[in-house]
């Protein structure tokens, strides 16, 4: 048998716990928390009152023979292949799979944490998405100003989700006349990739709302209710909603070059595989992979790990798949890949309902009892290396 | 991303829009006055990017070169 450590209990892990035969790996999973978030839920609890059951025990989630156990990794030695816990315990490993996600990190930026703890934001948590709402059922007209404050993002369309939900529910408020909507990003455009900016710089546009490119947040001034950028600019508000930094988990590393500055963990592309190891593998959010952080990315990655740990050939090619709520009841998906840029993709009702769709089944695809379906998803919509308008 | 003393190279290469001006982004928020970043890239997008980023952030490009699809670019950071 083959001592298989997971470490991260959420889709990327569960996924590949699931997918390891039960004959022939011996899998541990060491999680700190057994509640296991449906984390794009928190979009719509921010912005649209959604309060169903999101969180569930992560124990519910996994197949039998999978061994769970509550503690937290403190360090990871991948000379030694060992885990070392918080708790004072020690784990070898055959394989290793690191699946620890990213946490919002609001320190990084001066006067970002009292900011945050105020007015919440939809990527950290259920009770900051709560938070959040509570911020919009009080707002009676003024500036709202949202954005990202750094770079990196969990769900790439999630800011311009948040954005435009924001403008429908001020419509449906009676509110949008009274009030600006400023939608600021560090890219050079609305969307990061061109061919779904072109899709997207024409909705805000019809929809009023008002856009800063080059906005790298470095400060906010909470007394006087302003956002200072990087790049000089500033934006006045009165109800900031600003996504916070994201970093990956605080583990110690040996050697310490498998994590860069972030602590995400540095991987090859195709294979997975962490930075100057032959058995240790990252899955998910965790790694500094050049793709999007999202859910569809931990998923097809654990795919992948567990084909490799199986000893069959499987790379990974980057793609995405990310759902792109666009408000009105309709909806995108920006998809791409390594070799293929994101293709133009225009919202549609249909795509909104797929997305809705996946809120109900996200808790059986984690069992990977739907991956024929999916394989089905991703052979229609996968990208051409010569991008083309899809509809 | 590599960092000695003053001088940063930002790899990224294999990373499609808008990879390396997400790369960039990150490099200028760890920079100060006087540093250079070296980005490589493949994205042919990334010309136009940059310089627009210039543009607006007052930065200077040093070069912008290519070779065998790989696109060099050397910034000098000017402002912050």
């Amino acid at each position: 048998m083959k001592r298989t450590l997971i470490v991260g209990g959420g889709s990327g892990g569960t996924i590949l716990a699931n997918s390891l035969d039960r004959h022939e790996f011996e899998i541990t999973m060491l999680s700190s928390s057994f509640g296991h978030l449906f984390q794009p839920a928190l979009l719509y609890v921010a912005f649209s009152h959604a309060r169903a059951r999101f969180v569930r025990d992560e124990r519910s989630l996994l197949a039998r023979h999978v061994n769970l156990l509550h503690d937290e990794v403190t360090s990871i030695n991948l000379k030694n292949k060992t885990v070392a816990t918080k708790s004072g315990v020690l784990f070898p490993y055959d394989y290793l799979v690191v699946a620890t996600g990213m946490h919002t990190d609001t320190s990084q930026i001066p006067g970002l944490s009292e900011t945050n703890a105020e007015f919440g934001d939809y990527h950290s948590s259920l009770a900051k998405a709560e938070r959040l709402s509570y911020h919009l059922d009080g707002f009676r007209g003024g500036t709202i100003a949202i954005g990202q404050s750094s770079p990196i993002i969990k769900c790439p369309p999630s800011p311009l989700e948040g954005v435009l939900l924001t403008d429908q529910l001020l419509r449906k408020r009676g509110l949008r006349e009274i009030s600006r909507l400023i939608y600021f990003t560090p890219y050079p455009r609305p969307y990061s990739a061109e061919p779904m900016n072109e899709v997207v710089e024409p909705l805000l546009e019809e929809r009023g709302i008002e856009v800063m490119t080059f906005f790298d947040v470095e400060r906010i001034d909470p007394a006087n209710k302003t956002i200072f950028s990087i790049e000089g600019d500033k934006i006045e508000y009165d109800l900031p909603i600003i996504i916070p930094p994201f970093v990956g988990a605080n583990i110690t590393y040996e050697p310490s070059d498998a994590v860069d500055e972030d602590h995400f963990v540095i991987a090859d592309k195709s294979t997975l595989r962490i930075k100057g190891a032959e058995d240790a593998f990252v899955v998910g959010d965790a790694s500094n992979l050049p793709t999007s952080k999202a859910g569809v990315g931990a998923h097809l990655q654990a795919k992948v790990v567990a084909q490799l740990l199986s000893g069959h050939p499987a790379t990974f090619d980057g793609r995405t798949s990310c759902p792109f709520d666009t408000g009105d009841g309709r909806g995108t998906f920006v998809i791409g890949s390594y070799d293929a840029p994101v293709i133009k993709a225009r919202p549609t009702r249909i795509k909104h309902l797929m997305k809705t769709a996946f809120q109900r089944i996200y808790w059986i695809s984690l069992r990977g009892t739907l991956n024929p379906v999916f394989d089905v998803y991703f052979k229609l919509t996968a990208p051409k290396k010569a991008a083309a308008a899809s509809d | 991303m590599n960092q000695t003393s003053g001088r940063t190279l930002v790899d990224s290469r294999g990373s499609s829009c808008p990879g390396p001006i997400t790369d960039l982004a990150i490099a200028y928020r760890r920079s100060k006055v006087g540093d250079v970043i070296e980005l490589w890239a493949t994205d042919p997008g990334v010309k136009a990017d940059v310089n627009a980023w210039a543009a607006k952030t007052g930065n200077e490009i040093v070069s912008v070169d290519e070779a065998g699809g790989k696109i060099t670019v050397i910034i000098r950071i000017t402002k912050r």
